[in-house]
């Protein structure tokens, strides 16, 4: 399924109560806006890369929602995680254009180099592993998300060489700023 | 364009604007395409390479690099265009910067090597509006997609975005601009096709104190991305429109909702909704007018279902997105409980253009009931994929030829793909349906969101259906029992028949289901879910009955019926990758015995086969298929005495009597599996030596006598009995065979009678029929030949006699065909081979009468010049009689080859025919109509090729024995164990595919040697190493079954 995406992974050892800490800041616009839940969700995820249960529980008391509420919204969309992710979410496109042009074959070779199957991250938490469905880029296929790039007409004998780019990558990724800024 | 920010507070300030910025003259514009396609393409690195040279050359005042949003052709990315003289560079590298920089800019010369060719691939087509793909097009919601900046707004505003709300905020009451938009005919472009006018009257007649405008910008449809490139190269068109609308529905509070795996959309449209505040065009009082309106973005957070409206509202609401039963509709009771109306990014692109050009301009486009345009994303096995927008009713097949530029390495069109998990399949004989709403839901398909996948024959259609609901299984947000339920019981059917455990009642099961389906779900989804398997199963019957019956997939897409996809595609199931293994070992008698298993004819087909096989090698993907005809050519070389298969002995079968009408391909196969068993068929042949069509039409250049001799010596060393000049209907009926104790009857005798064509003048002296040609030289030994020969035909028969007329001394041979020359059913080398020794090919051209003298002696024949009209039913475009005028082509003989017939008058007894004369048989068994009584080969196929006859045969040959014993015992159908070594760590060896060498053409044209010459030992060795080995660790499913039991 179309699973999160870890904007910001370079946070991802923060401490639940350092999350905590920053949680006020981050979702006070939303307390009072209408609908205001599943943005807050969103920039928070963005922030941490996942959404533990402290998390919520606190947001949750922040919006005057049950707990089972909260949870029950975050477990219906399948762009939260309550697990952390890898430092790169790997996802790869199985939408029709994707599917006929050979996406499975670009899937199985992916599992086979990270070693994971779907909806799991490796052990050195660099790669999480997602299939999704259609990123629009059909025209390209077979393509390939690696956080917010598309690689496309990715061939499966080329995998290993695709993921080596993001493994010799020394220097953090600046933080991308949430493309929903203040909507 | 440094302009300051301007707050606007009228219309006549915005049209005052407008001409300000105009851009500034004696500057370049270079756009650069930076839309999602080109930028996974690496459009950026050529931006700032084309920015780096302008700076380097010192050209910051005469030229500009602009990045702009989707150009449409994205399969060509990245791309761009020079503005000053609109031509058209893809494929850019940021390395060409400085040659178009240096070449374009400073020289003015086209870059040529960057740029489009036409069809013919003879012709550089440099401009923008000389390519096909862009001049058939019809651009109204995509008018400024790849043409302005998408993140600037005075680029938007110079050009006209803005223009229509001033024109609605100063000139129109809201019930004006609803009225403009029910005349423009304009219909929602998320897929249901509901008349946005009406939508928003009915909003607007909801009393209230809020009401709200939404956007569905939740793209979920796979295979579709019109919305991401409005959203990512003209978000202010977006704006616009939904200003206008909430205008006219009077609502202040808009939200578009945004998938979040379009991160790129998100961000341009943030930019233009904040930029537009900024303007006075988005707030309060909008352009001085009394009208507020704010606008906000909602990021989807990766749940299908929220496209559906009601869905999506909740999900805004904050709420998990599940959909809620209507009414209340939400034109009365939508987001928070207030009038909401929701439209699709496409249709709110459109309102804008509608209101400055007025209704009646948009509604000349498109049909009496859908007007205007429609995008779609072109996409899978069709050359340029990407976006295109037409007038609604282009038929498919323009849409796929024309603008998509054709199949993607001419491979037959099977199917388009439209509406995603909610559309279904067109095949090909619909090619010409005209794209509009009520003509694609007749064929069961809809229009949906635009999303158009193109499939070829390596798409298995059964496969199709079970990845769609597998989709919908998964996205069914699990609120109603039918949609969550039921698709979950589709899908286990699907898969089971993918894995080949379906029984035939699965198929009546999955329409039952998937109607109740559609009948009660809550929402669009559930009631739409089921469409792709109904579609499917509406036009592609036949391809589930084989996935359940012969555990087939013709496609070799499904991993548990297939073991490697050349077997697959093989009529006779040869275990290709076993023999072309062993013959890498040199292992050549085991090679050549495990071909025999499955086709007894290996020297034959080894010549004339037309080798489907290397059609589906996977190899080709890497470099081209391994050459698997020519390896086994050197294979069957290698045999220096003919060894018999595995035969049981059977005395019980040896007494039983069986006699086979026939002995062409199809009869000798029969009777060899027949005897494998332990049968000892007769088979009455009508000519005076055995072969049927490999010795009566195929010339000897290609299949040498002696090698037939060869083979149906062996089948007769089986205890075979052939009995010749046996005339079926002269010398015996079948009721006779009965009578003299046949205890079953195999009919093979092909489609031996040339069809007669209504033709002035067919009955000329010196016009004859190809079949007759042909079978009087290959067995009488002598024909005559004119020294003008004109055949009229384009199959294999019309290339064979061409062919032989050469060799036996005319002078000139013409070869007459109404279609192209890529659309001839005879195959492409024999064709080729036919070029070089002299024959010429006149394609589009059809005979339009065959003129004599007074004597009645064909003299000529008058041709007519055709041209490629619309799509027939086989997928192929109709040739029409073109203006121009007929030509005569001289010619002393005529020889007509437009197809074989089979004579029903030999026949006795209660045989039935199908519709176009063929004997009617089963297609597991080949039993006909008559008990005891069996039939294949062409006779039942219409003429097909020797390997499909062989095919036939074996299948009779169980027929038979299953009809007399009552149990199967086709030991030959186990897979058999590849013993060869095998490291499937390895790397593929490196080298080209090699085909075989044929004679010089001076060498051979005079005469009936074999043309094509083996191979050495080395060769086909080497060859057969290149072998991908897709059957290793592979052993079908349903064959470990048959193999336990």
């Amino acid at each position: 399924m179309t699973e999160n995406k870890a904007r910001c992974t370079c946070c991802e050892e923060l401490t639940e109560q350092e999350m905590l800490e920053q949680l006020d800041e981050l979702i006070t616009d939303y307390l009072d806006k209408p609908g205001g839940l599943i943005p807050a969700l969103q920039i928070s995820q963005s922030r941490f890369g996942y959404l533990p249960e402290s998390v919520l529980k606190k947001i949750s008391s922040r919006f005057n929602k049950s707990y089972s509420e909260v949870a029950g919204v975050v477990s219906f969309y399948s762009f939260f995680s309550t697990v952390p992710r890898g430092r790169y979410v790997v996802r790869t496109c199985l939408g029709t254009a994707c599917y006929v042009r050979g996406g499975k074959e670009v899937l199985s070779s992916l599992k086979k180099e990270l070693g994971i199957d779907v909806g799991e991250t490796t052990e050195d938490r660099q790669f999480s592993l997602d299939v999704g469905r259609c990123f629009g880029a059909c025209g390209l296929a077979p393509v390939i998300m690696i956080n917010d790039d598309v690689h496309q007409r990715v061939k499966p004998t080329k995998i290993r060489e695709l993921l080596k780019a993001y493994t010799d990558e020394k220097v953090e990724e600046p933080c991308t700023t949430n493309a929903m800024g203040d909507a | 364009m440094n302009l300051p920010k301007k707050y606007i507070t009228s219309f006549e300030e915005l049209r005052q604007l407008r001409e300000q910025f105009n851009r500034v003259e004696g500057i370049s514009q270079m756009l650069v395409c930076a839309g999602g396609g080109c930028l996974a393409s690496g459009s950026d690195e050529v931006i700032s390479a084309l920015r780096k040279q302008i700076d380097a050359h010192q050209l910051n005042q005469q030229a500009n690099v602009m990045a702009v949003g989707c150009m449409g052709l994205c399969v060509e990315g990245p791309v761009m265009l020079m503005l000053d003289d609109m031509t058209f560079y893809q494929r850019v590298k940021p390395e060409d910067a400085e040659e178009i920089i240096q070449q374009h800019l400073l020289n003015h010369q086209v870059v040529e090597r960057l740029v489009a060719r036409n069809s013919f691939g003879d012709k550089v087509t440099p401009s923008i509006n000389d390519i096909e793909f862009f001049n058939k097009q019809t651009k109204i919601v995509l008018r400024h997609c790849g043409r302005i900046d998408p993140e600037s707004i005075t680029d938007a505003l110079q050009a006209g975005i803005y223009q229509g709300l001033g024109k609605v905020l100063a000139d129109m009451t809201a019930e004006d601009v609803i009225e403009e938009m029910k005349n423009s005919g304009l219909r929602g472009r998320g897929g249901a096709g509901f008349s946005t006018g009406m939508k928003w009257s009915f909003t607007r007649n909801s009393p209230t104190d809020q009401r709200y405008m939404l956007c569905n910008a939740d793209e979920g449809d796979p295979g579709a991305y019109m919305d991401r490139s409005v959203l990512e190269g003209d978000p202010h068109s977006l704006i616009e429109g939904m200003i206008i609308g909430a205008y006219a529905i009077d609502a202040s509070q808009g939200y578009v909702y945004v998938r979040a795996e379009y991160p790129l959309a998100v961000s341009r449209l943030q930019k233009a909704i904040d930029e537009a505040r900024q303007y006075g065009l988005l707030g309060e009082n909008i352009l001085g007018s009394s009208f507020s309106f704010n606008l906000e973005i909602r990021m989807g957070s990766g749940a299908f279902v929220c496209g559906e409206e009601t869905a999506l509202m909740a999900s805004i609401e904050g709420r998990r997105g599940e959909p809620r039963p209507r009414p209340p509709f939400p034109a009365q009771k939508g987001l928070w409980d207030k009038p909401s109306n929701l439209n699709n990014v496409e249709t709110f692109a459109s309102v804008p253009e509608i209101i400055n050009r007025g209704s009646s301009w948009y509604s000349a486009f498109g049909t009496k009931e859908s007007k205007g345009t429609k995008v779609f994303a072109l996409a899978g096995s069709v050359r340029n994929t990407g976006l295109v927008e037409v007038p609604i009713g282009t038929s498919l097949g323009e849409l796929v030829y024309d603008i998509g530029g054709g199949m993607l390495d001419n491979k037959p069109f099977k199917a388009a793909q439209l509406g995603g998990p909610s559309g279904g399949c067109v095949p090909k004989q619909h090619l010409n349906v005209p794209l509009d709403y009520e003509s694609l839901s007749e064929l069961g398909a809809i229009m949906g969101s635009g999303g158009l996948i193109v499939m070829d024959d390596e798409a298995c259609m059964v496969d199709v259906a079970r990845f769609f609901i597998e989709f919908v299984q998964e996205e069914s947000c699990g609120k109603c029992v039918p949609c969550r339920v039921g698709t979950k019981r589709m899908l286990e059917i699907l898969t089971r028949i993918c894995e080949g455990h379906g029984k035939m009642e699965d198929i009546d099961q999955l329409i039952e289901l998937g109607e109740l389906i559609q009948e009660t779900s809550l929402c669009g989804l559930g009631q739409t879910a089921p469409n792709p398997v109904l579609s499917t199963i509406r036009h592609f019957r036949e391809e589930y009955v084989e996935h359940i019956r012969d555990h087939h997939c013709r496609a070799g897409v499904c991993p548990s019926l297939v073991r490697a996809p050349c077997q697959t595609a093989c009529p006779a199931g040869v275990d290709i990758p076993g023999f072309v293994s062993l013959v890498g070992e040199k292992r050549y008698t085991e090679a050549l015995r495990l071909h025999r298993n499955r086709n007894p004819l290996a020297s034959i087909c080894a010549r004339v086969c037309f080798h489907t096989c290397e059609e589906k090698c996977r190899r080709s993907a890497l470099d081209q298929p391994v050459s698997i005809r020519a390896i086994k050519r050197f294979m069957v070389d290698q045999e220096l005495e003919t060894l018999l298969p595995e035969i049981r002995v059977d005395v019980t079968n040896a007494r039983r009597k069986i006699a086979i009408i026939g002995g062409g391909p199809a009869g000798l196969s029969c009777a060899f599996f027949l005897a494998r068993l332990g049968y000892k068929p007769v088979i009455y042949e009508k000519e005076p030596r055995p072969g049927g069509m490999l010795v009566q039409a195929i010339p000897a250049y290609r299949l040498p006598r002696e090698t037939i001799a060869r083979e149906i010596r062996m089948i007769e060393n089986m205890g075979v009995e052939i009995k010749t000049d046996h005339v079926l209907g002269r010398d015996f009926t079948i009721q006779q065979l009965k009578d003299e104790g046949a205890d079953a009857v195999f009919i093979a005798i092909g489609a031996p009678e040339g069809m007669k064509v209504d033709l002035v003048g067919s009955d000329a002296k010196y016009v004859v029929d190809v079949m007759t040609f042909l079978r009087e030289y290959n067995i009488r030994g002598s024909v005559p030949v004119g020294r003008n020969v004109a055949v009229i035909g384009g199959g294999n028969a019309a290339i064979d006699a061409a062919r032989t007329a050469i060799r036996l001394g005319a002078e000139t041979v013409t070869v007459v065909y109404r279609r192209t020359k890529e659309e001839m059913p005879a195959y492409a080398e024999e064709i080729d081979e036919a070029i070089q020794e002299g024959v010429i090919i006149k394609n589009l051209t059809a005979p339009q009468q065959i003129e004599c003298d007074s004597t009645g002696k064909v003299i000529a024949v008058k041709c007519r010049p055709m041209r490629l009209g619309e799509f027939d039913r086989s997928g192929r475009r109709r040739p029409e009689a073109n203006q121009d005028e007929c030509f005569k082509l001289a010619a002393d003989q005529v020889i007509l080859a437009v197809g074989q017939r089979l004579d029903p008058t030999v026949f006795d007894g209660n045989l039935s025919f199908n519709n176009k004369g063929w004997l009617k048989a089963d297609p597991v068994s080949g039993l006909t109509s008559m008990s005891g009584v069996f039939a294949g080969g062409d006779s039942v196929t219409g003429p097909m090729s020797v390997v499909t006859a062989i095919a036939d045969g074996e299948r009779a040959a169980v027929g038979i024995d299953h009809y007399l014993s009552g149990e199967q015992h086709a030991f030959w159908r186990t897979e058999q164990e590849n013993t060869t070594d095998y490291d499937p760590e390895s790397d593929p060896v490196p080298y080209p595919r090699e085909s075989l060498r044929v004679t010089q053409v001076e060498k051979r044209r005079n005469n009936f040697d074999e043309v094509e010459q083996a191979w050495n030992e080395t060769e086909a060795v080497r060859q057969a190493k290149r072998c991908l080995r897709c059957d290793y660790g592979k052993c079908p499913d349903h064959q470990k079954e048959s193999s336990n039991a």
